[in-house]
C-alpha cells in the first residue's frame, strides 16, 4: 500500500471506503461539474514533493544568500527597526493554541486570544494617551491610509494635510487609500535648518474642508517635531482632526501624543516584540480618543470587556462589529478582516515584560547610542550629522556632500567592510543632497559604533 | 475521545486576571545591556512623566500568557471546520524556517546584494503561484485577503483609466459573496451592484446579464462559491463580463476546492488573489498575519505595485524594479509579509505538484462525505443542489430544526464546543437561513469526520429532548455565553476605559 | 402597532402632532433587529426626502444597530429634522422596550404632508403588509 502524506491522513484505502459509503464511483466524479474545457489535464509545472529534510536544506540554502543583521553590522531603520526580542516572547507567541487559532468568533472557547487582544489594546492606549485602540492593522502605512479615510468620514472634510518630510512609502500608500473617495493630499514644508513644520504655511492651508492634519513624531528623518502643541491647536481651530504617527519604542521616553492634542494615533508596532522579517509581517497601530463619533468610525477589530449574563464573570468578545465588513459590507469602515493579530499579541507580551521602566530605559539607551554615534560622526571632516538642528531620538541624517563622495559610494565602501550604511535619501528628497538615514538601537554596542566611525573616517579621509 | 473540558483559570472577577492586575512595583521581565552615558538634550515639554504599564517578572508573564493560551482553541487542538477559512494543519517545519536568522533578521532597505535569498524565494513563490492559478504575473505585497482584493480593485481602476474608459463606476458582487468583496470595492471608490443567486445556488445569469453594462468595471467571484458549489457556468459568466468590457476578479478564498484540478486563469479570470493563510497553510494566528498576493494576466502586469522583483539571467541576480511608470504605486510600506511567504513557499515544496492536487481531492472528498452522511438527518437540510457534489465545503441549513424545536444554527454551534470541536461558520452566507458552513479540509482523518457528523446528529436529538442543553451551551469551555449586547452598548475597550467605568 | 399612526413600508411609524410629525420604528422592526445597542441619530436641521425606490442617502434618518445588523431608518415624509431623541444615546434599548413611546427617533417638520400622507399606510393596511412578509 502506498504511503500516505503526513498532512493527508485519509490514505488511498480509506478514501476508497469513503467513496463507497457515499455512493460515488471515484474522486473524479466529485469534480465532474467542472466543464471539460477548463479541467486541468496535466500536472502543475511545479517541483515534485520534497521530504521535510530536503525542503529544509533547499530553503536554508536560498536564505543563506541573505546577510542578516546578526551577521552584518547595519544601521538601517526608517520604518522597521532592529530590537532584541526576549526569548520568552517568541516562545509564548508560538504556542499552538495561539498560533493555529482563527479570529475569535466563538468567544467562549477563545478567551485566551480575546484577553490578549484586550491587553494589547490597553497597553497601546497607555503608550499613546488614547482611550481606544483596535487589535491591529497591516502596518503604519496602511494605518495612515485608514486614518485619513476616518478623518474624512468624521469631519466630512476632503483634504488631508501631511508633512513634506513624510516617509515616502507611507505617502505612496496613503495616496492609494485616499484615491477611493478622491481626497486631496496637501504637503506642508519644513524649516531647512530645524526640520520643523512650517507653521505659517500650515495655517494658510487650514481653511475649510480639512479632514485632518498628520505629523510623524519622531519624524521619518529622526528629529522631534517640537511644535506639536501649536499644530494641534491650529488643526482643532479649523475643525480638523489631529493625527500623529509614532515609533512606539520612543513612547517609553517621550510624551504620549494624547497629551499634546492627538485625536488619532497610528504607528508601527513591529519593534514591540516582532523581528524585522524583511518588512513583513508588521503591526499597524491605530488608536483614538473615547469620543462616540470617533470610536464608531474606527476601522479594524475591537475587543471589548463584558460579563456573563448574570453579571458575575468577566469575559471578552469582539464588539462594535457593525462597523466591519462581514456585517456592513460596502458600507463598512474598512474592508480589513484578517490583520496582524499574532504580532499584536507578541507586542502585548513584550510590553508586559518591559514595563514602564524597561521601556524608558530602552528609549534612553537607543537615544544615548544614537547621540554617541552622532557626536563621533560629526567629528569626521566632510560629514554633517545630523543635517537638522533639532533634538533627535534614535535616527538621524548623515550628509556627505562636502566629501565629494556620494552616499552610494560611501555605502559601497562600507559594505566591503561588512557594514551596511544608512538609507540613501537623495532620490526621494533631492533637496537634501547626498544624505542618508541612519538608525541606532540597543542592538548596537559602543564597539559597533566605533567600528562604523573608524570605517567612515578612513573612507572619506 | 468521549468528553472534553477546556482549561479554566478562575480569578476574583472572572477568569485569569488582566495583566494590569498582576505584578508588583519594581518587578521586570527584561534586561538591557549597560547604557552609554550621553547628554540627551531632549526638550522637556516632550518628555514623558508617567507610563501606566504593569510590572511583572518574567515568570509571571510566562504563566499569564501560558494560562491564556490554555483557554484558547486552535487547529492543533481539534477539528476547526470554519467555512471558507480552510483551517488546515500548519506544518511546523514552516515555522522553523521562517524564524531562521536569515529570514527574520533582514531589513527591507538592505541593498540587493545582501538580500538575494529573500528576493529569490519571493520570485520563485511568485512563479509557483502563477502556475497554480494560471496567471502571468504575481505580486506578493498585500498582507491579507481583503488587502489583496483592495489591490485588485486599484488595478482594475488603473486598467480602465489607461484605456481612457472613465464611465466604469460599478463592481458586481454576488449576494453570497464574503463581506470583504463589496467592502474592498467600495474602498476603491466603486458603487457595488449585487446580483442574486439562482435556485441552484449559483450566480443568476439573467440577473448578471441585466446588471452588466458599460459601467461595469469588474465582477468579483469566488469559485467554488461560498456555498461550496462550483460555478459551472463560469465560461458564460466570463463572456458576459468580457463582452461589456469588464474585468473578472477571482477571490481565492476557496482555492482549496480546485487546487491542481482547474485554474482560475483558464476560466477567464483576469485578476486573482490568494489567501496564503488558507490554501497554503500558513497559520492564522488568531486573525493574522496572513498574506493576500494578487496575480494578473499580461495586460494588467504594468499596473502592479512597486517594486517588482526581476531576475537578471546573465548575472543570476535578483533586483527590485521601481521603474514602472504605470504602476499603481504602493499598497503597503514594503514588499509583503515575508515571514508568511517563507511558510507558503515551504508548503508548496513539501506538497509538490501532485501533492497539491491530492489536497483538493482529499478536501473535496471530506466535504462530500460530511454532506452525504448528514443529508437526510432530520433538522438539517441543504437549500441548494442536494443532487450534485459539493466542493471543499458544504452549507447546511438548521432552519428545520429551528422550526421544530426553537433552537437553530447558533445554539447548535455553541453546543458543538462542548464536544471539543470548533463550530463551523454560522449565519453565513446570508442567502441561507440558519446556515452552518462546514469546511473540514483535507487534514481531518475520517474518524474525526464521523465524530463531527455524529455530534451534529446528537445535538439535533438534544434539541428535541432537551433544548435547554443547547441554549445554555457551551458549559465545557472556559466561559459560557457572554452578554454581547452589553458589550456593544457600553463598550469598554481598554484598561483605561475600564477604570473610568468602574469609578 | 397602534391606531392613529401612519406606517411606511420600511417599518417606520409617523404620529402627527399639530404641524409636526414624530417618527420611530415599529414593533416589527425592533423585534427583527433584536437588542438595539446603538442609534445613529440624524442631525437637527437635516433635509430629508420621503423614501422611494431606488433608496438614496437623502432619505435616511440615521440607523438602528443591534450586535449583528444595522438597519437604516428611512424617512416616511419629506421635510426637515426639528428634534432628535437624545435619550437614545444612553439608552438605545428604549427602541426595544417602547418603540412607539419613549423610543421615538426624531420629530420632522413635513414639507409636503398632504400629498405624501397618501403614500403611507394606516394600522390595518400595515397589518396586511406584515402578514405578506411572514
Amino acid at each position: 500500500m502506498p504511503m500516505g502524506h503526513p498532512y493527508i491522513p485519509n490514505v488511498r484505502e480509506i478514501q476508497t471506503q469513503m467513496l463507497r459509503e457515499i455512493g460515488a464511483a471515484s474522486i473524479d466524479e466529485l469534480f465532474a461539474d467542472i466543464p471539460s474545457k477548463i479541467r486541468l489535464r496535466r500536472k502543475l509545472k511545479l517541483p515534485n514533493a520534497m521530504s521535510e529534510l530536503d525542503v529544509k536544506r533547499h530553503v536554508q540554502t536560498i536564505l543563506a544568500k541573505n546577510k542578516p543583521f546578526t551577521q552584518m553590522l547595519s544601521f538601517l531603520g526608517g520604518g522597521v527597526w532592529p530590537h532584541h526580542v526576549p526569548a520568552h516572547v517568541r516562545d509564548l507567541v508560538r504556542r499552538s493554541e495561539f498560533l493555529t487559532s482563527y479570529t475569535p468568533y466563538q468567544p467562549e472557547v477563545s478567551q485566551g486570544m480575546l484577553q490578549s487582544f484586550f491587553e494589547y489594546q490597553s497597553m497601546i492606549c497607555e503608550l499613546t494617551g488614547m482611550d481606544a485602540a483596535n487589535a491591529s492593522m497591516y502596518d503604519w502605512a496602511t494605518s495612515l491610509g485608514e486614518a485619513a479615510l476616518m478623518c474624512a468620514r468624521v469631519t466630512d472634510g476632503r483634504k488631508f494635510i501631511v508633512p513634506t518630510l513624510i516617509s515616502p512609502e507611507r505617502f505612496n500608500t496613503l495616496q492609494n487609500y485616499v484615491s477611493g473617495p478622491s481626497l486631496e493630499l496637501v504637503k506642508i514644508g519644513y524649516d531647512r535648518q530645524t526640520g520643523q513644520l512650517d507653521l505659517s504655511q500650515l495655517r494658510k492651508e487650514l481653511g475649510q474642508g480639512i479632514a485632518g492634519v498628520y505629523v510623524e513624531n519622531p519624524s521619518y528623518l529622526g528629529f522631534l517635531e517640537t511644535q506639536v502643541d501649536e499644530i494641534a491647536k491650529a488643526a482643532h481651530e479649523a475643525g480638523a482632526l489631529f493625527v500623529v504617527g509614532v515609533n512606539p519604542i520612543s513612547l517609553g521616553l517621550l510624551k504620549a501624543p494624547g497629551d499634546y492634542g492627538a485625536d488619532i494615533v497610528i504607528g508601527e508596532g513591529q519593534p514591540l516584540g516582532n523581528p524585522m522579517s524583511f518588512g513583513g509581517p508588521l503591526l499597524g497601530i491605530f488608536a483614538c480618543r473615547d469620543d462616540a463619533k470617533l470610536v464608531r468610525q474606527m476601522p479594524g477589530r475591537l475587543v471589548g470587556m463584558t460579563t456573563t449574563p448574570d453579571g458575575k464573570t468577566r469575559g471578552y468578545a469582539m464588539v462594535l462589529q457593525t462597523r466591519e465588513q462581514h456585517i456592513r459590507r460596502e458600507r463598512a469602515t474598512s474592508s480589513i478582516c484578517s490583520n496582524e493579530a499574532l504580532c499584536a499579541v507578541a507586542a502585548a507580551i513584550y510590553l508586559a515584560s518591559l514595563g514602564p521602566r524597561g521601556l524608558r530605559e530602552l528609549g534612553e539607551a537607543c537615544a544615548a547610542n544614537a547621540n554617541y554615534a552622532m557626536r563621533k560622526l560629526r567629528a569626521i571632516k566632510g560629514l554633517k550629522v545630523p543635517i537638522f538642528n533639532a533634538p533627535h531620538f534614535n535616527e538621524f541624517t548623515l550628509n556627505c556632500d562636502e566629501t565629494g563622495m556620494s552616499v552610494a559610494k560611501l555605502n559601497a565602501e562600507l559594505l566591503n567592510q561588512s557594514i551596511h550604511g544608512g538609507k540613501p535619501l537623495r532620490d526621494k528628497f533631492p533637496e537634501l543632497g547626498e544624505t542618508s538615514l541612519m538608525c541606532v538601537t540597543e542592538f548596537h554596542t559602543k564597539e559597533d559604533i566605533d567600528h562604523l566611525v573608524n570605517a567612515l573616517a578612513e573612507i572619506v579621509g | 475521545m468521549t468528553s472534553y473540558r477546556q482549561a479554566r483559570w478562575v480569578g476574583e472577577d472572572g477568569l485569569e486576571p488582566l495583566v494590569f492586575e498582576l505584578g508588583k512595583p519594581g518587578r521586570t521581565g527584561y534586561t538591557l545591556p549597560p547604557k552609554l552615558h550621553e547628554q540627551l538634550n531632549l526638550p522637556k515639554h516632550l518628555i514623558r512623566e508617567k507610563l501606566e504599564l504593569p510590572e511583572l517578572s518574567e515568570i509571571e508573564v510566562v504563566r499569564h500568557y501560558t494560562r491564556l493560551s490554555q483557554m484558547n482553541y486552535g487547529i492543533d487542538s481539534g477539528i476547526y471546520p470554519l467555512g471558507s477559512c480552510t483551517m488546515k494543519y500548519n506544518p511546523k517545519i514552516c515555522e522553523e524556517l521562517a524564524s531562521l536568522d536569515t529570514a527574520a533578521h533582514i531589513h527591507p532597505y538592505q541593498s540587493e546584494e545582501t538580500i538575494q535569498g529573500a528576493l529569490e524565494l519571493m520570485y520563485k513563490l511568485e512563479r509557483c503561484l502563477a502556475e497554480i492559478a494560471g496567471v502571468d504575473r504575481v505580486c506578493l505585497h498585500p498582507s491579507a485577503g481583503a488587502h489583496g482584493e483592495f489591490t485588485a480593485m486599484l488595478l482594475t481602476r488603473a486598467y480602465h483609466k489607461f484605456r481612457g474608459d472613465g464611465v466604469r463606476t460599478q463592481v458586481i458582487v454576488p449576494d453570497s459573496a464574503h463581506g470583504t468583496n463589496p467592502a474592498s470595492a467600495a474602498m476603491a471608490g466603486y458603487e457595488v451592484v449585487t446580483v442574486p443567486s439562482d435556485a441552484r445556488g449559483r450566480v443568476d445569469l439573467k440577473a448578471l446579464e441585466t446588471a452588466a453594462s458599460e459601467r461595469t468595471a469588474a465582477l468579483m467571484l469566488t469559485n467554488p462559491n461560498t456555498l461550496g458549489l462550483f460555478e459551472d457556468k463560469i465560461l458564460k459568466i466570463a463572456k458576459i463580463i468580457h463582452d461589456v468590457g469588464g474585468l473578472l476578479f477571482y477571490d481565492g478564498a476557496n482555492l482549496n476546492g480546485i487546487l491542481g484540478k482547474a485554474r482560475p486563469g483558464d476560466m477567464g479570470f483576469d485578476i486573482v488573489h490568494f489567501n496564503l493563510h488558507k490554501t497554503f497553510s500558513t497559520p492564522h494566528g488568531g486573525g493574522g498575519p496572513g498574506a493576500g498576493p494578487v496575480g494578473v494576466k499580461d495586460e494588467l502586469e504594468k499596473f502592479l505595485p512597486v517594486p517588482v522583483i526581476e531576475h537578471e539571467e546573465k548575472r543570476k541576480f535578483y533586483y527590485l524594479n521601481y521603474d514602472r511608470p504605470h504602476s499603481i504605486g504602493k499598497v503597503k510600506a514594503f514588499y509583503g509579509n515575508f515571514g508568511v511567504l517563507v511558510k507558503a513557499y515551504t508548503y508548496i515544496l513539501l506538497m509538490g505538484a501532485s501533492g497539491l492536487r491530492e489536497v483538493s481531492e482529499a478536501a473535496v472528498l471530506n466535504a462530500n462525505y460530511i454532506m452525504r452522511k448528514l443529508l437526510g438527518t432530520k433538522g438539517y437540510e441543504l437549500k441548494f443542489d442536494a443532487g450534485g457534489p459539493c466542493k471543499h465545503e458544504v452549507v447546511f441549513s438548521a432552519e428545520p430544526l429551528k422550526r421544530e424545536t426553537g433552537v437553530g444554527a447558533r445554539d447548535v454551534s455553541k453546543r458543538l464546543l462542548d464536544y471539543g470541536m470548533h463550530a463551523p461558520t454560522y449565519y453565513f452566507p446570508p442567502i441561507v437561513s440558519e446556515a452552518l458552513m462546514i469546511e473540514p479540509t483535507e487534514c481531518e482523518p475520517r474518524e474525526e469526520l464521523d465524530r463531527f457528523v455524529g455530534a451534529l446528529k446528537n445535538i439535533a436529538e438534544e434539541a428535541r429532548s432537551n433544548p435547554e442543553k443547547l441554549r445554555s451551551a457551551p458549559t465545557a469551555t472556559a466561559i459560557g455565553r457572554l452578554d454581547e449586547v452589553k458589550a456593544s452598548r457600553e463598550p469598554i475597550l481598554s484598561w483605561k476605559m475600564y477604570r473610568k467605568h468602574r469609578a | 402597532m397602534q391606531d392613529g399612526l401612519y406606517y411606511s413600508r420600511e417599518h417606520e411609524w409617523v404620529k402627527l402632532e399639530d404641524k409636526l410629525a414624530r417618527v420611530g420604528v415599529t414593533d416589527y422592526a425592533q423585534r427583527k433587529l433584536g437588542d438595539v445597542v446603538y442609534v445613529e441619530l440624524p442631525e437637527v436641521g437635516k433635509q430629508v426626502k420621503q423614501a422611494t425606490e431606488p433608496k438614496g442617502k437623502e432619505m435616511e434618518l440615521g440607523a438602528v444597530e443591534s450586535i449583528k445588523a444595522v438597519s437604516a431608518v428611512y424617512s416616511p415624509l419629506s421635510g426637515k429634522v426639528k428634534e432628535v431623541n437624545q435619550a437614545l444615546q444612553d439608552r438605545p434599548e428604549l427602541v426595544n422596550t417602547s418603540p412607539y413611546g419613549e423610543g421615538w427617533i426624531c420629530v420632522l417638520e413635513p414639507s409636503s404632508l398632504d400629498i405624501e400622507l397618501k403614500n403611507l399606510m394606516d394600522a390595518g393596511a400595515y397589518a396586511e403588509h406584515l402578514k405578506k412578509l411572514e
